[in-house]
């Protein structure tokens, strides 16, 4: 009886947000919202360290081999955590965002459905409810795209809606094959494949496995399915920019997790050509979106390419598939997904406040808003990874797991040489702004300087989130001893 | 061993002293002065308290693989040289900064700057080193810009992206040098690389590692940050550049040279000709110079040079290196205080003058004692002249070098060697000449255009009591060094023969015998030669009775404008950019129009299929009732011979209709059906009545 409160994180925002469209008007809203995302963030957290042992329900079993049901295990629990901590900074900082545009309730409903579907990921036990959660994320999440209701964002959308159901739709593919070949398709640490069946088949399967991880790849903005991303990230309003580029490519990177390691297992696609295959592409991937966001003058745009690349270091990782490319995976998971937000939120100030979009216009923008661009310097140094922030740490663990990764030197090197470049690129791309924000040069107009800082609500979340990237970059070792234990299983 | 937490306490200190000034600063701008002063001050107390005494401290798991301080022996030299300049730096700063804006700012990225480079002193291995060594990168970044003309802003950018690139190898050497040694501890891995046979990967990461600390020092190739950032910063900030971060890269380099690779020839072999070539493009560049503070910080540039020439030598000569390493810690000594006094001077004629062109502020000092005296001490130190500190740790280096061709050295034969000896004397003679050459501008020309304003400043009108202090201080302290080396050099060096691989010497040097004196007066003769015959005459000409520096520094000989920065920043990027973007863009144009070709195929199979079905539905039928109309005329004609039926002959006359129902008959004007011939049922049905008789009769 004690795990039904799985489904209460799940189920809780989605009845909210039929809600919240009704309450718009009303003067206590804000309080209602979040209040309400805090109680979801006390149970998220309270699931996560309060409760011994992995939870597991199941809500419905529609067949012998079909179920929809959830449990709770390490990885989980990270995801669980990082999704409604951070949603819960991004709607503060949406409550006065929001002000100013129109179908702020029609857009909260959504937010809330959102949430609870990310979460619905994070909780599926199986391959049926991740499917299912995973269609539902791309469908709930498109009206977050399409907010503005411009040409434009109806093109993204649609983009973004065709890429994520193609994806989707390579990803389902690989399920029929784990159905013969696989003893169920539970998500077990070591794999489901029954070596007795797949003897003979296994180049196949590795090819079912390649293009499923290209097709989950998709969300995560890998290459070659990445193309939606820089399209649709910029034209959402920012809080959703934020959770669109800091947590749901992070679900691409959970359902790569979960089909690499708990339904194919490691041993499986270790030292094959599907791994080299997918290393390159990650790699490349890595160098592509650096380079692009380097070239790119819109400055979510920039920021959405730059999350091609950081969420590509997290591939290289789970790709490595030793113990610590994938701690440093995680690290990076948890430290990408904190800083792009913090990114996100303060060019939502940024525009919020002065309607400045282009990288060219931010020249002395750190006169006039000086702690949002200071928390965007902190998010800077992170993706950099300059220590002691956190993008430090996980450079670290995914430079150490590479050299210990048995697929050769080339690839590892490459891997670390990349990881060197792009780390240059994003110095490139985001130091050159806060140096121009922050020292305009001496034929700056002070006296024209006005204070344009937003206020506490918006800048509650972005100081909250630049602490957590310095607190989780200077003590790491909390996470890293998390992460030995969820590993136990898997390798 | 216990936890020292003094040591934690000298790098978080400054760094919360920043922040309390800072705040401080918001309400009172000159009690924010005296606290920025009494952070330096207890700094410098509390560094002066562990001087000497060893000691450690341990953070575990701080960042990963957590933070290792270690306190005494040449640490203590270091620590205690960088907060001397600091706190003279900072003394001065008030002055200085009178007039500036952001100084808050600058206040702040000092002291946390301060807190940083003790982080680099005290670390004891590379991963603590390189924490606190990108803090200081980035804090330090923000003294050099903080003028924020134009030209501040280009160096400022130069020295952030060649401290990035620089750090980024330092990590990338780390990776692999943690992988394969399993520890970043400067006396572990000099014990494991020792053991090691299979050298030659540690040489690759330890060149990696090198890059970062070398580009810090200013070492050729990557010392393109100085000449520039050194200039553009203000003056107390050059000086805790020049004095300071650049002896934090030398800390690095030590610690790679005289821990890991230690008494290792080839190593030594490779930071000397580094060491060299910096040594003399330095002083190169000096001589060349036409500003002020341009010269100081190529001159510091080849002071590094000096500095890695004695670090090299320490591990081509093995064991018996202490000369060298003497010579190397004692170098970064009196370096720090030689320029620190020089750079606070030029800071003093900017202060006043706001320019540092030679010929805008010719024969400025010439009614200026104090200022002349300081300067000169700082002149006599850096040129290496008997009695003042410059000349010690030169004397040590040059003997070192002699030592080594004395024993004949056993790697890359001789006369490399006597090569590099000359060079150290020309370096060193150019040294002379390049300073005599500011210090006449300065001090001993005469300026006789009538347009320029007369500098008539009184004598202590340039400069307050604090500042005037703080010159007079650092300018005796080089005498100090230079007169009395073995009550105070001596001892510097003693303790610091531990870190740097050897072990004292059996004997003090004799540092003012014939042999010694000899290296000096060449370098001196050198120099004046340099200076009567080449600089007078090539490089200042008279106008108007009147002396003109001129710059004959050909514009695009400057490695970094005409190849780092086209390289860097247009040409890669341009080829990146290529390829990036072609594979980018190439799959997401080509996808639409892979889905619509794919959408034409299938709907032209789909349209194939469904013609083909309607088609052959048609064409089968035709075929059925084909077969039925001659079955069932056969069956005529057999009746008709048979039985004599009649039924075709009027065939011809009516007009037969055929409908939907593959039915035939005829009709009249009205549409009534009035003749019925045939459909396709009574045509199946005759057929299949035909094969089952045609079955009976063979089963019969």
């Amino acid at each position: 009886m004690r795990d039904y409160i799985l489904l209460f994180p799940i189920f809780f925002p989605m009845l909210c947000g039929f809600f919240m469209p009704l309450l718009q008007k009303k003067r206590f809203w804000e309080t209602v919202l979040f209040a309400l995302l805090a109680v979801e963030t006390a149970v998220v957290f309270y699931i996560a360290f309060n409760v011994d042992g992995d939870m597991a329900v199941t809500v419905w079993q529609i067949s012998g081999m079909l179920s929809i049901s959830f449990f709770c295990d390490g990885l989980g629990r990270i995801f669980s955590c990082l999704i409604s901590g951070i949603w819960l900074m991004a709607a503060i900082f949406s409550m006065d965002y929001m002000k100013k545009e129109e179908h702020v309730g029609r857009f909260f409903f959504f937010y809330l459905i959102s949430l609870g579907v990310l979460l619905g990921i994070s909780y599926s036990a199986n391959f049926m409810t991740m499917y299912l959660f995973y269609e539902f994320m791309t469908l709930m999440t498109v009206p977050l795209v399409l907010h503005s209701e411009t040409q434009e964002a109806i093109t993204a959308g649609l983009k973004y809606m065709g890429y994520s159901i193609f994806g989707a739709g390579l990803g389902l593919i690989g399920f029929f094959f784990l159905c013969v070949y696989g003893s169920s398709t539970e998500f077990t640490p070591g794999g489901v494949l029954d070596p007795s069946i797949i003897a003979g088949h296994e180049n196949v399967l590795r090819i079912i496995y390649f293009e499923m991880i290209i097709g989950f790849g998709c969300k995560a903005g890998m290459y070659p399915l990445h193309a939606w991303l820089p399209t649709a990230h910029p034209v959402a309003p920012a809080p959703a920019s934020a959770v669109l580029s800091g947590l749901i490519t992070k679900c691409g990177v959970l359902a790569i997790i979960r089909t690499t390691y708990y339904l194919f297992g490691v041993d499986f696609v270790r030292g094959t050509w599907a791994q080299t295959a997918l290393l390159c592409l990650a790699v490349f991937t890595i160098f592509m979106g650096s380079m692009l966001a380097y070239k790119e003058n819109l400055l979510k745009k920039r920021l959405a390419y730059s999350t091609i690349s950081q969420v590509s270091y997290v591939l290289f990782g789970v790709f490595l598939m030793t113990p610590q490319a994938l701690s440093g995976a995680l690290l990076q998971v948890i430290g990408h997904a904190i800083a792009k937000n913090t990114l996100f939120l303060s060019s939502g100030a940024i525009i919020n406040r002065t309607g400045k979009k282009y990288v060219s216009e931010l020249t002395g923008i750190g006169k006039n808003m000086p702690v949002v661009m200071l928390c965007f310097t902190v998010a800077s140094l992170s993706l950099v990874g300059i220590p002691p922030t956190a993008g430090f740490i996980s450079k670290w663990y995914l430079a150490e797991g590479a050299l210990d990764c048995s697929i050769g030197n080339i690839i590892p090197i490459l891997g670390i040489f990349v990881l060197i470049l792009s780390a240059l690129l994003t110095a490139g791309y985001l130091f050159t702004i806060v140096v121009k924000a922050f020292f305009p040069g001496n034929g700056f107009n002070y006296e024209a300087l006005s204070k344009k800082e937003p206020g506490a609500v918006m800048l509650f979340p972005l100081i909250v989130l630049s602490a957590c990237i310095l607190f989780f970059g200077m003590f790491p070792s909390g996470f890293v001893n998390f992460f030995t234990e969820i590993f136990s299983g898997i390798f | 061993m216990e936890n020292n937490f003094i040591l934690l306490f000298l790098v978080l200190f400054p760094m919360a002293g920043g922040v309390v000034s800072y705040i401080i600063g918001r309400f009172n701008k000159s009690a924010r002065n005296y606290a920025a002063d009494v952070v330096v001050l207890a700094e410098f107390a509390a560094v002066l308290l562990v001087f000497g005494q060893s000691s450690v401290f341990h953070l575990n798991s701080f960042c990963g693989l957590g933070i290792n301080f270690e306190s005494g022996g040449i640490r203590g030299v270091f620590t205690v040289a960088a907060s001397f300049v600091w706190l003279m730096a900072t003394f001065f700063s008030a002055e200085y900064f009178k007039n500036y804006r952001n100084r808050n700012r600058y206040y702040f990225f000092m002291l946390v700057t301060l807190g940083s480079t003790m982080g680099v002193f005290l670390s004891s291995d590379f991963f603590t080193a390189l924490i606190f060594f990108e803090i200081m990168s980035f804090t330090s970044f923000v003294l050099v810009i903080h003028d924020e003309s134009p030209k501040a802003q280009k160096a400022a950018m130069t020295y952030i992206a060649v401290a990035i690139i620089g750090g980024m190898a330092t990590l990338a050497g780390m990776f692999f040098m943690y992988h394969s040694a399993g520890t970043l501890n400067f006396s572990e891995l000099g014990k494991i690389i020792s053991a090691d046979n299979g050298k030659t990967p540690y040489y690759i990461y330890g060149v990696l590692i090198f890059t970062g600390f070398g580009a810090k020092a200013g070492a050729f190739p990557l010392h393109i940050w100085l000449p520039e950032a050194h200039p553009a910063a203000p003056a107390p900030a050059s000086a805790i550049l020049s004095c300071v971060l650049t002896k934090t890269g030398i800390f690095g380099v030590m610690a790679l040279s005289c821990q890991v690779f230690m008494h290792d020839a080839r190593w030594g072999m490779f930071i000397l000709s580094i060491g060299t070539i910096t040594m003399f493009l330095g002083a190169f560049l000096a001589v060349f110079s036409v500003d002020l503070k341009r010269t100081l910080a190529c001159s510091s540039l080849s002071q590094i040079g000096f500095i890695m020439v004695a670090i090299g030598m320490s591990g081509l000569l093995g064991e018996e290196n202490s000369l060298a390493a003497a010579g190397a810690i004692l170098h970064v000594v009196n370096h720090s205080v030689i320029k620190l006094t020089l750079f606070l001077c030029a800071g003093v004629v900017y202060m006043n003058t706001h320019k540092l062109n030679l010929n805008d502020i010719k024969g400025w000092g010439r009614d200026k004692p104090l200022l002349k005296f300081v300067f000169l001490q700082g002149l006599l130190g850096i040129a290496g002249i008997p009695l003042w500190g410059g000349y010690i740790s030169k004397t040590l280096i040059h003997e070192s070098i002699v030592e080594y061709i004395a024993h004949g050295g056993t790697h890359g034969g001789l006369t490399i060697f006597n090569a590099v000896e000359w060079i150290f004397l020309i370096s060193g003679g150019l040294t002379l000449a390049y300073m005599t050459k500011i210090f006449a501008a300065l001090f001993v020309e005469k300026e006789k255009s009538p347009k320029k304003e007369n500098h008539s400043l009184k004598n202590d009108c340039y400069m307050n009591k604090v500042s005037s202090a703080v010159l007079i201080i650092c300018a005796l302290l080089i005498s100090v060094f230079g007169i009395a080396p073995h009550a105070t050099l001596d001892k510097i060096a003693g303790v610091s023969y531990g870190f740097l691989g050897s072990v004292p010497p059996d004997h003090s040097v004799h540092y003012f015998s014939l042999v010694n004196l000899k290296g000096a007066f060449i370098s001196v003769v050198i120099g004046a030669v340099v200076y009567f015959v080449f600089i007078k005459k090539f490089l200042m000409s008279k106008e108007a009775g009147n002396t003109v520096y001129k710059d004959v520094w050909p514009v695009w000989l400057n490695i970094e404008n005409s190849i780092y920065r086209p390289v860097v920043l247009k040409i890669l990027p341009t080829i990146g950019y290529a390829v990036a973007g072609t594979l980018s863009k190439a799959l997401d144009f080509t996808l639409p129009s892979i889905i619509d070709a794919a959408l034409t195929v299938a709907s032209f199979l789909y349209s194939l299929f469904e013609n083909l079905l309607l088609y052959g539905l048609i064409a089968l039928v035709k075929v059925i009732r084909f077969m039925c109309d001659v079955y069932s005329y056969g069956v005529q004609l057999v009746l008709y011979f048979l039985f004599n039926y009649d039924d075709i002959s009027y065939d011809g006359e009516r007009d037969f209709r055929e409908d939907a129902y593959f039915s035939r008959y005829s009709e009249d004007k009205h549409g009534e059906i009035t003749g019925f011939r045939e459909n396709l049922t009574i045509s199946l049905i005759m057929f299949g009545i035909g094969v089952v008789c045609g079955l009976v009769y063979l089963i019969i």
